[in-house]
């Protein structure tokens, strides 16, 4: 079966009038305004079940069916509440900071395959550019924590800094791996590239070992618990969102949020073949019977499981400290990342694929 | 499993013309990389195993729903919320009135007050439990020699005026069980009986401050 990709940034290069590339654009950014909202809700609301239910509890049950409509109801509380900023922050640098956090979202929402005609933009160096673009939550995180005025939002700060910095050198290598697997740096050809299989499943080992690696250094690139150091509220309070509140304090709760998701979606596309189905080699009848399901039902159901998976994590482990997490980085991971890396080259070199 | 077994961390050295014991402080054990890296995300699972549990069996889930399911709701037996005397069925209580319970109230939450039965035996007249100063520590119900106390789960006793919080808990003054089954013949028990009062839940002397017990200042000099 051939895929034909088709993303809206295409459709709008082949528009006839400037009317039509004016609908495309509007039709991108509410794509990506709604995805980003939409996600923010969802993942709420299932973080606090996923987390009440591991813990022996029942979590948001009064608002609506089973507390369906909880988000909603905190999100409309957010919006109400006094936006407060310290006397002596830095003003535009504390009031810019949380939509730079925001924008690094938006920037990667853009690139992420969700099926072959629900895309963005696919850019040739999309690898390059999530890499460089996720770098940018840092400055938002860290931004806020200097801005703020505050010794433990600076202190959350600087530990973010020092983690999220440290973490992107795995995250990159596993993504190199498969970079050198699928032989392109556009995330579209990185999905086509599997349709023999999944990397996870068809570079032998190696895939599985990168994909362990990407998940634990994203983990700690979006601050989720086990390395969650940026905002550990036992010893810092908050963290880096200390000083803030009401909708600022809002739109950082829906970066981590809507981070969660996108890595999630990076960690399918690189690894768990993006929109593609399951897919086993030679096998035409098989793989026919799983192209039954449109491919963005594949995306969604394989992000779900992602997500689920590190809603898990994070609800089981507790948190690391700094010395330990810069001891998993730099003496455990990045050494298995390079190591992996050089057998993914043989692995290439002698076209060793399981199928 | 001799790779978990523990260095002998204790011992005897010997200091001059004296044995003393000694205690090595436990070290962590290097390993090797690979060692560390299998083991490790084993007892992560591990961990990963037990919330998994938790999450997919709704029978381990605590949480009451607590005003709908208000009619079907029992309380656990170790809950702690009401001081009741205990009563057999035919409404008699073991309270001797021996105040224990008085004196080993750490808040002075509860006050007893004797009196002379009709055989001249000390008797329970009135048993005043202040539930408002009442921290539901249940020292009460374990220093009770005779068992006659017990902490009952009944949890809604919300009032508008504090002074209701105060309950006077015995139905009756006069003999407990054990006596009236001790008297000897019908007469000396028909005299015990005799000897009955009613008690209700609220009509004890309420003290409004426990300025009159001894003991307490209560700031008036």
């Amino acid at each position: 079966m051939s895929w034909e990709i088709q993303t809206i940034a295409d459709r709008a290069a082949g528009a006839t009038s400037m009317a039509e590339v004016g609908a495309y654009l509007v039709l991108g950014v509410v794509l990506g305004l709604a995805i980003v909202s939409l996600m923010g809700l969802i993942l709420n609301y299932s973080e606090r079940k996923i987390c009440a239910h591991i813990q022996c509890r029942l979590g948001p049950m009064r608002v609506g069916f089973h507390g369906l409509l909880q988000p909603i109801a905190d999100g409309v509380k957010l919006l109400f509440k006094e936006d407060i900023s310290p006397r002596n922050a830095d003003r535009l640098v504390y009031i810019m900071a949380p939509f730079i956090s925001l924008l690094a979202t938006f920037l990667i929402v853009v690139t992420v395959p969700f099926s072959p005609l629900v895309q963005i933009a696919d850019l040739n160096i999309g690898v390059v550019y999530v890499a460089a673009v996720s770098g940018f939550g840092v400055l938002g995180v860290l931004l806020a924590g200097w801005s703020s005025n505050n010794k433990w939002s600076m202190m959350g700060a600087m530990r973010a800094g020092a983690q999220m910095v440290s973490y992107e050198l795995s995250a990159v290598l596993a993504l190199l791996t498969v970079v050198l697997l699928s032989q392109s740096l556009k995330l579209s050809e990185v999905v086509l590239s599997q349709e023999q299989g999944w990397w996870i499943f068809r570079a032998p080992v190696v895939g599985l070992v990168a994909c362990v690696i990407f998940f634990v250094a994203s983990c700690a690139e979006i601050n989720r618990t086990p390395f969650d150091l940026a905002e550990g509220e036992s010893e810092l309070t908050a963290g880096f969102h200390t000083e803030y509140s009401g909708l600022r304090f809002a739109l950082f709760f829906l970066a981590e949020f809507v981070n969660m998701f996108l890595v999630s979606a990076m960690l399918v596309t690189f690894f768990l073949g993006g929109w593609m189905p399951f897919h086993l080699g030679g096998l035409t009848g098989f793989n026919e019977v799983m192209d039954l399901l449109p491919p963005g039902i594949w995306f969604l159901g394989k992000v779900t499981v992602v997500v689920l998976l590190f809603m898990w994590v994070r609800w089981t482990f507790p948190r690391l400290r700094i010395d330990q997490v810069m001891n998993l980085e730099w003496k455990i991971l990045l050494p298995i990342g390079f190591a992996n890396l050089f057998l993914t080259s043989i692995v290439v070199l002698l076209d060793l694929y399981l199928f | 499993m001799g790779f978990l077994s523990r260095e002998k961390i204790s011992g005897t050295q010997v200091v001059g013309d004296k044995r003393i014991s000694t205690v090595q402080a436990p070290r962590p054990q290097r390993k090797s990389f690979f060692f560390n890296l299998y083991f490790g995300t084993l007892s992560l699972l591990k961990g990963m195993r037990v919330t998994a549990r938790y999450f997919f069996r709704p029978s381990t889930w605590v949480t009451q729903q607590y005003p709908e399911n208000r009619q079907e709701l029992k309380m656990f037996e170790r809950y702690r919320a009401e001081l009741t005397l205990k009563y057999d069925e035919n409404g008699y209580h073991n309270c001797t009135g021996c105040k224990i319970c008085d004196s080993a109230c750490p808040n002075n939450s509860i006050k007893v007050i004797d009196r002379e039965g009709p055989s001249g035996k000390q008797e329970i007249d009135r048993y005043i439990w202040r539930m408002d100063t009442c921290t539901f520590c249940n020292l009460c119900v374990m220093v009770c020699p005779h068992d006659a106390l017990e902490m009952t789960g009944r949890f809604e006793s919300s009032v508008l005026d504090r002074r209701l919080l105060v309950y006077q808990l015995n139905r009756y003054a006069g003999a407990t069980k054990k006596n009236i089954e001790k008297s000897k013949d019908s007469e000396s028990k028909d005299l015990l009986l005799k000897s009955f009062e009613s008690r209700t839940f609220y009509e004890g002397a309420i003290p409004l401050s426990t300025s009159d017990e001894k003991g307490i200042f209560d700031g008036r000099i």
